[in-house]
C-alpha cells in the first residue's frame, strides 16, 4: 500500500516561529478581541447589561440587537462583551490552580521513586473520588460565594487529573535513553528537568493543559447552574448558555452565541498551544 | 503479580478513607443543617427538628461522629439514607447498573473516536484536515453535555424519532446519551493523541521502520501508536471512573438513573450515609480504573513496565 | 427422520408465532406518565415529597376525601364520622367488605395500625407526622368503628386524613416488607403497585375488585389497565418527549413551551391552579431599613407584578397579591386592591424615611448608608428568574439588590439568623392553615421575623374553630393584616401546567390540585 494512497504526512513542514503561523495568529487575535472588549466593557456596552426589560425579551438578531436578546430581554451582544471579563478571569485562575497543584505533582510522581509515586496517585485518587459540587461548597463556605470561589474549585478539581497526565508524560520521557545518558554525565535533576523533560513532555502538558481551560469553564457554568456562583444574571458565558437552553426552540440566539463565543475560546487556547509547541521545536 | 495487586487494593482502601473522611470535614463546613432541611417544610417544631437531630447523631461531638463514620464502614454497615429512610447499599446497587453500562458506553465511543480524530489530525498535520479535527474535538470538548443532550433529543427524538429519549430499559436507550457524552469525551482524548503521535511520527525509529519495508498500517499501529497512547489512556481511564461515579447532567436529561443523582441529592440535602456510600463507588471506582490504566499503559509500552509494575 | 424433525419444528415455529400474535394484540392499555421529580423516597408514611403523591394517590384511599369544586369533605374508606363538641374526638364509622391488594381485611385495626407506624419514631416520617397536629392517641372501639383523640382542637385534621400522606395501608405487607416497604407498597385503591425501580418507573396496575370508590370518582373501575411513571428532571426535555410520543401525560411544561403545545390539535394543556401560598418574597421585619413600615410598602408599590408575572409565565398564570392562593377556600379577594403598581407613590414613601439620594450614585442613603437589600434565593421554582427582574425594577427606585443562589439548608440557616432582607418561597397546601407556618411568631418558616400577638391569635384560633365560616373570617383578617403590615410582596399563584395528549380523556386533579384522580383516566384509540 502506498503512502500517498493514505496520504499521510511523515515528514512535518518545517517548524515555524509563532509569527508565521496563520492558525496562531489568528487564535491571538480572537483573544485579543476577548481580552480587548473585556477591558473595554464599560464603554463598548454602556449602561451594564443586568438590567431587564421584559418588553424586549427574546428578539431576533437585528438592527436594534445585532445578537438578539435573552429571555428578560437584555441584549447578548453587551452580555457577551461585559461576560468576556468572568469567562477570562474563571478560566485564567481555574487553569493556574490546575497547573499550578498538577504539574508538580504529576512530575514528582512519575520522576521521583515508587513510594512517592504511589502516596500521590493514592491522594490524587482521593481527590477525584470527592464529588466537585461538595468540594465547590467547601471553598464557598471558607471564602465566601462569587464566581472566582467556583473558579477556584473547579480549578482545585482538575488538579488530580491534570497530575496524572503530567506523571504520564514523565513516564514517558524519563524512559528515553538520552535521559539515562544525561544523569550518568553527572547532570543535576533540576538542570534534566528544566532542558530535558519539561520541553519533550511539552505536548502533552499544553494541550492537555488547554483542555483543561475547557473543563474549568465548563465545570464552572454547572456550578453555577447548581447553584453556587456569582449573584443570579452575571452575564458569565456557561451562565448565559445553561439559561438560554430552556429556549433553544424558540430563540436559539440566546445560548448559540454565548457558546460559540465560549468555543472559539478554548479552540483560540488550543491553536495557541500547538502554535506554541512548533515554535519550541523550531528553536531547537 | 499477587503482591502487587494486594499492594495496590490497600492503597486503595488508604484513598477512600482519606476521601470519606474530608468528605465528612466538607460536610460540616457545608452550611446548614441536616434535620432542619428534612423537616422545615413539614411544620415541625423546633424541638421536634432537636429530636430528629439527636435520632440522627448529629449532637454527638465531631471526631465521635466521623470515627462512627469510619467505624460504621470497616463493619459493612453502609447505613440508611436520611433523605429517602432506604439502606444506603440497596440504592447504591439498584443505580448502579444504568451507571455502568452508560459509563463503559461512553468511554468505548469516546476512545474509539477520540483516537480516530487524533490519528487522522496527527497524520495530516499542517493541512487543513489537521485543523478541522482540531476544531472538532475542540468543539465537542467545549460543549457542555446539557446543551448537546437537548439538541440531540430535539433533532434524533423529536424530529427523526429514531431513539427514544428517556428510560434505561435497552439497547435502544443508550445510545443516544452514549453518544453525547462520547463525543464529549471524544474531544480531549483527541487532541493529545494528536500531538503525541505527531511527535512520535518525528522520532528515528518510524523512519528506520518505513525504511525497512513495513507496510504503512502496521507502522502506525505497533510502532507509532504504542508508545503514543499512554497519556490518552490516562485521560481515558480517568474519564471513566468519572462516568462511573455517576454523570448526574446527562441521567437528568435523559431521565435516566444513575449514581449521579444519588450523589447531588446527597451533597444538596446533607445526607452523609449515601454520601458516603457513593464516595465509597467513586473511590473505588477510580483506583480501579488507575490500574487497569497502570497496567494497559505498561502492557503497551515495555520500557515502562519496570517503573509501573514494580513486582519485586 | 430428518423430515420429521424438520416438521415438528415447523409446527413449533408456528406454534410459537401464533401464541406472539396473540399475546400482541391482547397487550394491555397503558398510559406513560412523565413525573418530574424522582422522589427521594415514596413511601406517603415517611416522604415529604409531592410527586410520589401522583402516583400513590390512586395507591391508597384515605378515610375521607375533599370536593376541589367547593372544599367539603366526602366519605372514603369512612362511611360518616363525628366530631365531639371540643373539637379533640373524632369517630369514623368504616366501610364494610374493603380489602387490600393482597387480600387483608380493612378495618378499625388496620388503622390504628397506620396511624401508629406514622407516630412511631423509629419511622422517622418527614411529613404524615406533622400533617395530624396534637395527635395523641387511636381507639379501636369495634371491628369497624375508630376513634382519633388529639390533645386539643385541630380543624385540619379532615384535610390532613384526605391526603394519601395518610392513605391506609396493609399492615400485613407493612409487617411483612419493614424498611423495604416501599418497593413492595399495598393499599386499598383503584390501583396496585406492580413495580418500582428507583430513578427509572413506577408501574400501577390497575386493580380488578376495587369497588369501594367515593361518590367523586367518576367510574367504579379503573379504565386503563397499566400506567408507567418516568422522571424528567430536566424541563426542557419534558415537552420534546410528550410530542414524540414517549409519554401521554406530562406535568410542569415550562411556560414558552406550554403556548407552543396550545396550538398543537395533537396536544392539549391542562393547567391547573394549586392551592397554598403563593410565590412570595418575604421581608425581614427586623433587619433595617426593613424595619420601617414606609420602606417595606414601597417596595410593594414599586413592583409592577403582572409585567413580571407576563414576562416570565406569559399567559400561565394569575399575579398574588395576597399571601394565599385565590383558588384557596378562605381567600380574601379584598387583598388584590392593595398595593398597585405606583412608583410615584413608593418614592415618596421612600422620602417620607429618610432615603434620598444624597451623592447621586443612583442609589439612596441616609446618614452615609446605601439603600442595599440581600436577597437569597434557591434555585428552583423560577426564583432567580424573578429575583432578577424585581432588582431591575428596584434600582430604577434607587434602591440596589445584593443577590445570592443558595442551597435549601443553607437558606433555612439564613433565614433562622435573620441574615437576610429578603428571601422567596412557595408552598402548596389546602388548607389555609398552611399561613400558620409561615406568619405565626414560634413557627420555623417565619422568614419576615413578625412577631404579632394579634395574627398570633387568629391564626391559633383558625385552626381550632370548628366551622369554615369562623375560620374563612379570621383567615381573612390574617391577609389582610399580612399586607396592611407589607410582610410580602406576592407575585404569583402557582399553576401546573400539564401536557396531555389528546386521547386522553378524564383527567381531573384532587383538592391538592398535584395529584390525579387515575381511575377516570381513558385513552382514546
Amino acid at each position: 500500500m502506498r503512502d500517498e494512497d493514505l496520504s499521510i504526512t511523515w515528514y512535518a513542514p518545517r517548524p515555524r516561529p509563532l509569527w508565521r503561523q496563520g492558525s496562531a495568529l489568528a487564535a491571538v487575535v480572537w483573544l485579543g478581541i476577548v481580552g480587548g472588549s473585556a477591558l473595554l466593557a464599560p464603554w463598548l456596552a454602556p449602561g451594564g447589561t443586568l438590567a431587564a426589560d421584559p418588553a424586549r425579551r427574546l428578539l431576533p438578531p437585528g438592527p436594534s440587537a445585532w445578537l438578539g436578546t435573552d429571555a428578560l430581554g437584555r441584549d447578548v451582544l453587551a452580555r457577551l462583551v461585559w461576560g468576556g471579563r468572568w469567562t477570562l478571569q474563571m478560566g485564567l485562575l481555574g487553569l493556574s490552580v490546575a497547573v499550578g497543584l498538577g504539574l508538580p505533582m504529576g512530575m514528582a510522581a512519575g520522576l521521583a521513586g515508587p513510594w512517592l509515586d504511589a502516596v500521590l496517585m493514592r491522594l490524587t485518587d482521593a481527590l477525584l473520588a470527592f464529588p466537585g459540587l461538595l468540594l465547590a461548597m467547601s471553598v464557598v463556605a471558607l471564602t465566601g460565594p462569587g464566581l472566582l470561589p467556583v473558579a477556584l474549585a473547579a480549578g482545585l478539581a482538575a488538579a488530580p487529573s491534570y497530575a496524572r497526565v503530567a506523571r504520564s508524560a514523565a513516564l514517558e520521557v524519563r524512559s528515553q535513553p538520552y535521559i539515562e545518558a544525561a544523569f550518568a554525565i553527572g547532570a543535576g535533576p533540576w538542570r534534566i528537568l528544566r532542558r530535558h523533560i519539561l520541553p519533550n513532555a511539552a505536548g502533552a502538558l499544553l494541550s492537555f493543559a488547554a483542555a483543561q481551560l475547557g473543563w474549568v469553564l465548563l465545570t464552572g457554568a454547572a456550578l453555577n447552574f447548581l447553584g453556587l456562583g456569582g449573584p443570579p444574571g452575571t452575564p458569565e458565558w456557561g451562565a448565559m448558555l445553561a439559561a438560554g437552553r430552556g429556549f433553544l426552540r424558540d430563540a436559539p440566539w440566546a445560548s448559540v452565541f454565548p457558546g460559540l463565543a465560549l468555543t472559539l475560546t478554548v479552540l483560540a487556547a488550543h491553536l495557541l498551544s500547538d502554535g506554541v509547541l512548533e515554535a519550541l521545536r523550531a528553536r531547537r | 503479580m499477587l503482591t502487587y495487586l494486594g499492594r495496590r487494593l490497600v492503597q486503595g482502601l488508604a484513598a477512600m478513607a482519606i476521601a470519606i473522611t474530608l468528605a465528612f470535614v466538607a460536610m460540616q463546613l457545608a452550611p446548614g443543617d441536616p434535620a432542619t432541611a428534612l423537616l422545615a417544610a413539614s411544620g415541625a417544631t423546633q424541638q421536634e427538628v432537636a429530636e430528629r437531630r439527636q435520632q440522627l447523631g448529629l449532637d454527638d461531638p465531631l471526631p465521635t461522629q466521623c470515627l462512627r463514620f469510619l467505624a460504621d464502614l470497616l463493619r459493612g454497615d453502609l447505613g440508611s439514607s436520611w433523605l429517602h429512610g432506604r439502606p444506603v447499599g440497596k440504592m447504591v446497587v439498584e443505580q448502579a447498573p444504568a451507571t455502568i453500562e452508560l459509563a463503559l458506553a461512553a468511554s468505548a465511543i469516546g476512545a474509539a473516536l477520540g483516537i480516530g480524530l487524533g490519528v487522522l489530525g496527527a497524520t495530516r498535520r499542517g493541512r487543513w484536515c489537521d485543523t478541522l479535527a482540531t476544531a472538532l474535538a475542540v468543539v465537542s470538548l467545549s460543549t457542555p453535555t446539557y446543551w448537546s443532550g437537548l439538541l440531540a433529543i430535539l433533532v434524533f427524538s423529536l424530529r427523526l424519532r429514531w431513539f427514544p429519549s428517556s428510560g434505561a430499559a435497552g439497547l435502544h436507550h443508550l445510545v443516544l446519551p452514549a453518544l453525547v457524552l462520547g463525543v464529549a469525551l471524544a474531544g480531549s482524548v483527541a487532541r493529545l493523541v494528536r500531538v503525541r503521535v505527531a511527535e512520535v511520527l518525528e522520532m528515528p525509529f518510524v523512519t528506520a521502520a518505513r525504511a525497512r519495508g513495513l507496510p504503512t498500517r502496521r507502522v502506525l499501529a505497533v510502532h507509532v501508536l504504542r508508545p503514543a497512547l499512554g497519556p490518552a489512556l490516562t485521560v481515558i481511564a480517568l474519564q471513566t471512573g468519572f462516568l462511573l461515579g455517576g454523570a448526574v447532567v446527562t441521567e437528568s436529561v435523559f431521565a435516566r438513573p444513575g449514581l449521579g443523582k444519588l450523589v447531588l441529592d446527597a451533597v444538596l440535602w446533607r445526607d452523609l450515609p449515601v454520601l458516603r456510600g457513593v464516595i465509597l463507588v467513586g473511590a473505588a471506582a477510580y483506583t480501579g480504573m488507575n490500574l487497569v490504566a497502570d497496567l494497559a499503559v505498561a502492557w503497551l509500552d515495555p520500557r515502562l513496565r519496570e517503573r509501573l509494575l514494580p513486582l519485586d | 427422520m430428518v423430515r420429521t424433525v424438520r416438521r415438528i419444528l415447523a409446527l413449533l415455529i408456528c406454534v410459537l408465532l401464533l401464541l406472539a400474535a396473540c399475546r400482541a394484540s391482547r397487550s394491555p392499555t397503558r398510559i406513560v406518565y412523565g413525573l418530574t421529580l424522582a422522589p427521594s423516597g415514596i413511601d406517603p408514611h415517611v416522604n415529604a415529597s409531592s410527586e410520589l403523591g401522583i402516583p400513590l394517590t390512586s395507591v391508597y384511599d384515605t378515610l375521607v376525601y375533599q370536593d376541589p369544586a367547593n372544599g367539603t369533605f366526602v366519605g372514603g374508606l369512612a362511611e360518616r364520622w363525628e366530631i365531639s363538641a371540643d373539637g379533640t374526638i373524632y369517630t369514623f364509622y368504616l366501610r364494610h367488605g374493603v380489602k387490600f391488594h393482597d387480600g387483608t381485611p380493612f378495618n378499625a385495626e388496620a388503622v390504628r395500625a397506620n396511624l401508629e407506624r406514622i407516630t412511631s419514631a423509629d419511622l422517622a416520617s418527614q411529613k404524615a407526622r406533622f400533617m395530624l397536629g396534637p395527635y395523641e392517641r387511636t381507639e379501636v372501639l369495634d371491628e369497624y368503628t375508630v376513634r382519633i383523640v388529639l390533645s386539643e382542637p385541630f380543624a385540619p385534621l379532615l384535610d390532613s386524613l384526605s391526603q394519601v400522606y395518610l392513605g391506609m395501608a396493609s399492615p400485613t405487607a407493612i409487617a411483612k416488607w419493614g424498611s423495604d416497604y416501599q418497593l413492595h407498597q399495598v393499599g386499598t385503591g383503584p390501583y396496585m403497585f406492580a413495580e418500582y425501580v428507583p430513578g427509572d418507573h413506577l408501574l400501577l396496575r390497575a386493580n380488578p375488585t376495587y369497588a369501594w370508590g367515593p361518590s367523586l370518582y367518576q367510574h367504579r373501575r379503573a379504565q386503563v389497565e397499566e400506567i408507567e411513571f418516568r422522571f424528567f428532571t430536566d424541563p426542557a426535555t419534558r415537552s420534546p418527549a410528550l410530542e414524540s410520543g414517549q409519554v401521554q401525560i406530562m406535568g410542569e411544561i415550562p411556560p414558552q413551551d406550554a403556548a407552543r403545545l396550545a396550538d398543537n390539535p395533537e396536544f392539549r394543556v391542562a393547567a391547573v391552579p394549586i392551592p397554598g401560598v403563593s410565590l412570595m418574597f418575604f421581608l425581614n421585619t427586623q433587619r433595617p431599613p426593613l424595619d420601617r413600615l414606609e420602606v417595606r410598602q414601597a417596595l410593594l408599590y414599586g413592583t409592577d407584578r403582572p409585567a413580571i408575572v407576563a414576562a416570565v409565565f406569559g399567559e400561565t398564570s394569575p399575579v398574588a397579591y395576597g399571601p394565599l392562593a385565590a383558588v384557596n377556600w378562605g381567600y380574601d379577594p379584598a387583598v388584590q386592591s392593595t398595593y398597585p403598581y405606583d412608583p410615584g407613590q413608593a418614592a415618596s414613601l421612600l422620602e417620607e424615611a429618610g432615603w434620598l439620594d444624597h451623592d447621586g450614585d443612583g442609589i439612596r442613603d441616609q446618614d452615609g448608608q446605601s439603600l442595599r437589600l440581600d436577597l437569597y434565593l434557591m434555585g428552583w421554582g423560577y426564583m432567580p428568574e424573578v429575583g432578577q427582574l424585581l432588582a431591575a425594577q428596584w434600582a430604577e427606585l434607587g434602591i440596589a439588590v445584593n443577590s445570592q443562589i443558595v442551597s435549601y439548608p443553607e437558606a433555612l440557616q439564613i433565614a433562622g439568623e435573620g441574615r437576610h432582607h429578603l428571601m422567596p418561597f412557595t408552598l402548596s397546601g389546602s388548607d389555609p392553615d398552611i399561613l400558620r407556618r409561615f406568619f405565626h411568631s414560634q413557627q420555623g418558616f417565619n422568614w419576615a421575623k413578625v412577631d404579632d400577638a394579634q395574627l398570633d391569635a387568629w391564626l391559633e384560633e383558625a385552626a381550632r374553630a370548628s366551622t369554615r365560616e369562623e375560620r374563612a373570617a379570621l383567615y381573612s383578617q390574617v391577609q389582610r393584616r399580612v399586607m396592611e403590615q407589607a410582610l410580602v410582596v406576592p407575585i404569583r399563584d402557582y399553576v401546573n401546567l400539564n401536557g396531555v395528549s389528546a386521547r386522553v380523556e378524564g383527567l381531573r386533579f384532587d383538592a391538592q390540585g398535584w395529584f390525579p384522580w387515575l381511575i377516570d383516566v381513558s385513552l382514546a384509540p
